[in-house]
């Protein structure tokens, strides 16, 4: 049993406080003690569970130093409390906070929407900093200035040690940044922008970093996205059916990358961080398209893949999951499922060779002078000729736009009207 | 003889759906086709038509996207032309 608690303080923090509360806890968490014992305790120890059950509430009215805790935390929330150190608290500020919490997180929604999608990531981590945060926001409760004021809070808890980035304070960093300009931002002049005590100059130098390292990661998933896009698009247009249906005739748009890329470019990169971020409609995150409604389809390819995004931008922001619109994309729901199957499966292997002669003809062609990757204004004599060669040769190859075929009945009158009387001709 | 007519027009029918995916207009279609395969432009045009009735919706749209593109496409080069000019 020493064994196990012992560990858990080193785990959580070092503080006498928070071993003797940890001790505390252990009655009522409904780990098995003894099993653990006999394993290695590092590994077997399911914290999260731990705090979960804590979370619970059953722990609460077990825990006697609740009212003290409390009373310190409503009372001095200035910089020199180092001993409210984090873990500390999970159990405790519970009920009420919980509250805040979530209305503080939705306000921070960006954050929330990057979370939310990653919920089999962080998780572990999750709770646990969830339960940091709670007992961060705990001290403000509903000041007229919410976000303002409970992350000015909170980083006067934090003082000098690990800087808890907060929705609201992880945005006045971007707006500091933002002012500055990405690259021109300096870690002095962005903590002078954000006016709060408490942060060093350390914290936001590497804060800074991970952010810059994480809009290139952005801005590369995007790129990707893009290509995607385009090549679903032709996929789209081959696969198409014939049902009076829209979505089929895509491959011709992709002659106007301006018009249908366009879109997406910008939302990915708001979207990191931003509160004021609009969640649903464009995440690059995760999943991949989904299959596009009819309307051009690269709206809804901006879901770019958020895939992996390194677990530490979740620690902190992982609890709004459930409040935040749960769009499949960016961590909401949509995409990454941006390029949901294309429907490649569907399609012919003939339609596939024929996107290639389109790709190889558009960088030939120098009639248009628009240099668009995939796609030109006129496709050059080589493609097309390829593209018909194939049809002829290969005539049991299924049509690729399989546009409903006129009666025979009908073009051969039309022809017979038109003075053709021979067909196939057998001179040209 | 009533096969191969269909095959024929089948045929026909294919290579135009080809030259759409290129977004050629049904004149650039006929050229192509002479030219490539030896189709007459009269057939090709007839087939055109009568898929352009069987396909009403699809052809109007098409012809509206040509028609964005065009005014587009002329926008760039203005657009291209002025910057060389001034």
């Amino acid at each position: 049993m020493l064994a196990v608690s012992s560990l858990r303080s080193t785990t959580f923090s070092s503080k006498d406080e928070n071993q003797e509360q940890m001790e505390s806890f252990r009655p009522v968490g409904n780990q098995d003690f003894s099993e653990l014992a006999d394993k290695n305790l590092l590994e077997s120890i399911d914290f999260d569970n731990l705090f979960v059950d804590i979370n619970a509430g059953d722990v609460l009215p077990d825990l006697e130093m609740d009212p003290e805790i409390l009373a310190e935390f409503s009372v001095s929330p200035n910089c020199d409390q180092p001993e409210l150190n984090t873990s500390v608290s999970n159990g405790k500020v519970e009920d009420n906070p919980r509250k805040e919490e979530e209305e503080k997180i939705s306000s921070g929604s960006s954050w929330s929407g990057l979370d939310s999608s990653l919920s089999t990531r962080g998780e572990d981590q999750v709770v646990s900093k969830r339960d940091e945060s709670s007992w961060v926001m705990n001290p403000v409760p509903h000041k007229g200035d919410k976000g303002r004021k409970s992350s000015t809070q909170t980083k006067h808890n934090q003082g000098k040690k690990k800087v808890d980035w907060t929705p609201e304070l992880h945005g006045r960093f971007v707006q500091a940044v933002e002012l500055l300009g990405v690259d021109k931002a300096v870690p002095s002049r962005i903590l002078e922008l954000m006016g709060i005590d408490c942060l060093t100059r350390h914290n936001i130098a590497s804060h800074l970093q991970k952010y810059r390292s994480h809009r290139k990661h952005l801005l590369a998933r995007e790129a990707e996205a893009v290509g995607w896009s385009q090549r679903r698009q032709m996929y789209g247009t081959a696969a198409a059916t014939v049902g009076g249906d829209m979505l089929p005739w895509q491959v011709p748009t992709i002659g106007f990358p301006p018009v249908t890329l366009m879109q997406h470019p910008f939302r990915p990169l708001h979207v990191w961080g931003h509160p004021s971020m609009d969640q649903s409609p464009i995440h690059i995150w995760p999943k991949h398209l989904t299959p596009s409604p009819s309307p051009p389809p690269p709206q809804s390819h901006s879901w770019a893949p958020l895939p992996r995004n390194p677990s530490y931008w979740h620690q902190h922001h992982r609890v709004p999951s459930g409040l935040t619109p749960g769009t499949p994309c960016l961590p909401q729901s949509l995409p990454a499922t941006r390029f949901a199957t294309p429907p490649v499966p569907v399609i012919p292997s003939h339609a596939t060779y024929k996107v290639d002669p389109a790709d190889i003809g558009a960088p030939t062609s120098g009639q248009s002078g628009h240099h668009h990757p995939t796609f030109d204004f006129h496709p050059s004599k080589e493609s097309i000729d390829a593209a018909i060669g194939d049809a002829l040769s290969k005539p049991w190859q299924p049509l690729p736009l399989k546009l409903k075929a006129p009666s025979l009945d009908s073009v051969l009158v039309e022809l017979q009207r038109r003075g053709v009387t021979k067909i196939p001709p057998t001179a040209c | 003889m009533a096969d191969s007519s269909a095959s024929y027009i089948h045929m026909v029918h294919h290579l135009i759906e080809e030259c759409i995916i290129f977004n050629m207009s049904k004149e650039e279609c006929m050229e192509a086709l002479a030219k490539h395969a030896n189709v007459k432009p009269v057939i090709t045009s007839t087939v055109w038509k009568e898929l352009e009735k069987e396909n009403k919706e699809f052809f109007d749209a098409y012809s509206r996207r040509r028609q964005q593109m065009e005014e587009t496409r002329e926008r760039i080069q203005n657009f291209t032309s002025d910057s060389s000019n001034s």
